[in-house]
């Protein structure tokens, strides 16, 4: 945040919600194949 | 008095034989770089069910071979080479101690020499892990040791010198961003190399047992106890990556100085960030020890949870402050147009700059997710012994530091060898090729790995095996596409190679 109150990043402010949205989905559906997976055996 | 030259590309003042220490070391990594690099593709090419190329006893020795060069020794001479980068040059001031310098790096070459020779003449067929009772030559342990010495006595030489720059008034309160991140590395290097010397000391002694017995003499050491072996080796094993993750965000943020002249929003922030490195990262790597009975369940979780947190916490903020640091120095340049003309507009042609963006948005996507999730207790009791932890670590080693440091020497070629790139249209394409197929490697060896594919194996159908397993018939498509992918960062690894060291050897000199 600059001094005039202006985001002076605001690219990387959305790559950084496109990661942090990646992130969680990767990390649920890696437990959900986990789970499936582990159900099989 | 040392000799010193003004930089035209930096204007820093460089020591001469800080320099040319700098260009041994990371000459030496790029040629260690293209033997790691010829391990790998034997490996990958034997991994790869179609051909399955090596018979088992040279998978496994080449095997060995491929994870040490590629992961301590080219990576320990490029950081060695960044610790007299960071220390004397980015402090313009002398090296401290030369003759030290050489000494280091003598006995690091002596002792990874002597390693590699005792693994591809058949004498240390106990993988990168070497994990008693398996036993190795007493030449392979002196070898590490040696060159775990020189290493420590490098790490060591940066804050000689760094205190000497103090002492001289090179610097006022605290040292420059990326020297800040090779001194975090250096701290990490040092508390990890002594975790090495207290295991590979015994262990070699341990090993000249038969020797000794010969001699008609007592062994000194009788045994050496598994678990103490893994406790301490795992604090060698796990933590010599966290030097590399942070000399990997050192080179960032050095690229982001170098070639956009930014600064980070919050620099505070950022040395934040190398601080919770050095109080975290390592003990993450607890998540190995998860079924030992030494360690309590209690120290497990709070370990691979909370603790792990705090370390993935200070890489999610340098992942996203060099970026935006960048991001900021080019809006400042008039990018300003929409969330991403700075990023179009960016240098994509200019390797030194693509190849640690790659690294950055590869580390991060690949690498770190991928670690969060698989460091986690619940998950790595599941994974790790599958190919899937493989890939992850290609996420970060491979995808993060590799391409970081082949960006780094990119931009290091004009500036301490003075010379200009041979093949700048080869140079161009080759971090998108080299990432490209680390990327489908890794996200391929993970897959397989997710259902059950193991690490390491020669056979991984089990085919001599007394009892029959099936795998999902799937994973037959992610051990071929491992193996396309594998080619294609061979190909760029070989591109990589090709272009510095022809232009190290035989670039056009850059007169002024």
């Amino acid at each position: 945040m600059s001094d005039d109150g202006k985001f002076e990043a605001p690219g990387v402010f959305t790559l950084a919600i496109i990661f942090l949205v990646t992130f969680i989905i990767i990390w649920l559906a890696h437990a959900k194949w986990l789970t499936d997976i582990w159900e099989l055996y | 008095m040392s000799e010193m030259r003004t930089c035209d590309i930096t204007g820093l003042k460089i020591d001469k034989t800080a320099e040319t220490m700098v260009k041994l070391n990371i000459t030496t990594a790029i040629i260690f770089l293209a033997v790691g690099g010829a391990a790998a593709l034997l490996v990958l090419l034997t991994r790869w069910p179609a051909i399955h190329l090596l018979p088992v006893e040279w998978y496994y020795r080449w095997l060995t071979a491929h994870g040490l060069v590629a992961l301590i020794v080219w990576i320990l001479f490029f950081e060695i080479g960044l610790v007299y980068f960071g220390s004397a040059i980015l402090l313009n001031t002398r090296i401290a101690a030369p003759l030290l310098a050489k000494v280091v790096y003598g006995m690091m070459l002596v002792g990874v020499s002597l390693v590699a020779v005792m693994v591809l003449i058949g004498k240390a067929d106990v993988l990168f892990t070497s994990y008693v009772p398996l036993q190795a030559n007493p030449l392979y342990y002196l070898g590490i040791v040696i060159a775990a010495v020189g290493m420590l006595l490098g790490f060591i030489h940066f804050f000689i010198n760094v205190a000497v720059a103090k002492k001289e008034g090179k610097y006022k309160k605290t040292l420059p961003l990326v020297a800040f991140g090779i001194m975090a590395a250096s701290i990490i290097g040092i508390l990890t190399i002594a975790h090495g010397a207290a295991i590979y000391i015994p262990t070699f002694i341990w090993s000249l047992n038969d020797f000794l017995a010969d001699q008609g003499m007592a062994p000194i050491i009788q045994n050496i106890d598994p678990e103490a072996y893994r406790l301490v080796w795992w604090g060698l094993g796990h933590p010599s990556q966290q030097i590399n993750v942070c000399m990997m965000v050192a080179m960032w943020y050095m690229t982001a100085a170098f070639l956009f002249d930014a600064k980070p929003l919050s620099e505070k922030l950022c040395r934040t960030a190398f601080v919770l490195y050095i109080l975290f990262i390592n003990v993450a790597s607890e998540h190995h020890l998860l079924v030992d009975p030494v360690l309590s369940t209690w120290h497990k979780i709070v370990n691979t949870s909370y603790v792990m947190h705090l370390a993935v916490l200070a890489s999610m903020i340098h992942a996203f402050a060099v970026p935006a640091a960048m991001e900021a120095a080019l809006r400042k340049k008039g990018y300003t147009n929409g969330l991403f003309e700075w990023l179009k507009k960016a240098p994509w042609g200019n390797p030194g700059f693509s190849a640690i963006f790659i690294s950055i948005i590869l580390f991060g996507f690949l690498g770190g997710i991928t670690g969060v999730i698989f460091g986690t207790e619940q998950f790595s009791i599941i994974r790790h012994n599958t190919w899937a932890i493989t890939g992850h670590f290609h996420g970060t080693v491979v995808a993060g530091t590799t391409i970081a440091f082949m960006g780094a020497a990119y931009q290091f070629i004009p500036i301490f060898f003075r010379r200009e790139l041979i093949l700048p249209a080869v140079a161009k394409i080759q971090p998108f090729v080299y990432g490209l197929g680390v990327m489908i490697l890794s996200i391929c060896m993970m897959a397989a790995g997710s259902f059950g594919v193991p690490r390491r194996h020669w056979d991984y159908n089990f085919s001599d095996a007394p009892f029959d397993y099936e795998f999902d018939p799937t994973v037959g498509i992610f051990m071929d596409l491992t193996g396309v992918g594998g080619v294609i960062a061979t190909v760029g690894g070989a591109m990589f190679i090709v272009v510095t060291l022809g232009s190290i050897f035989a670039g056009k000199k850059i007169e002024k």
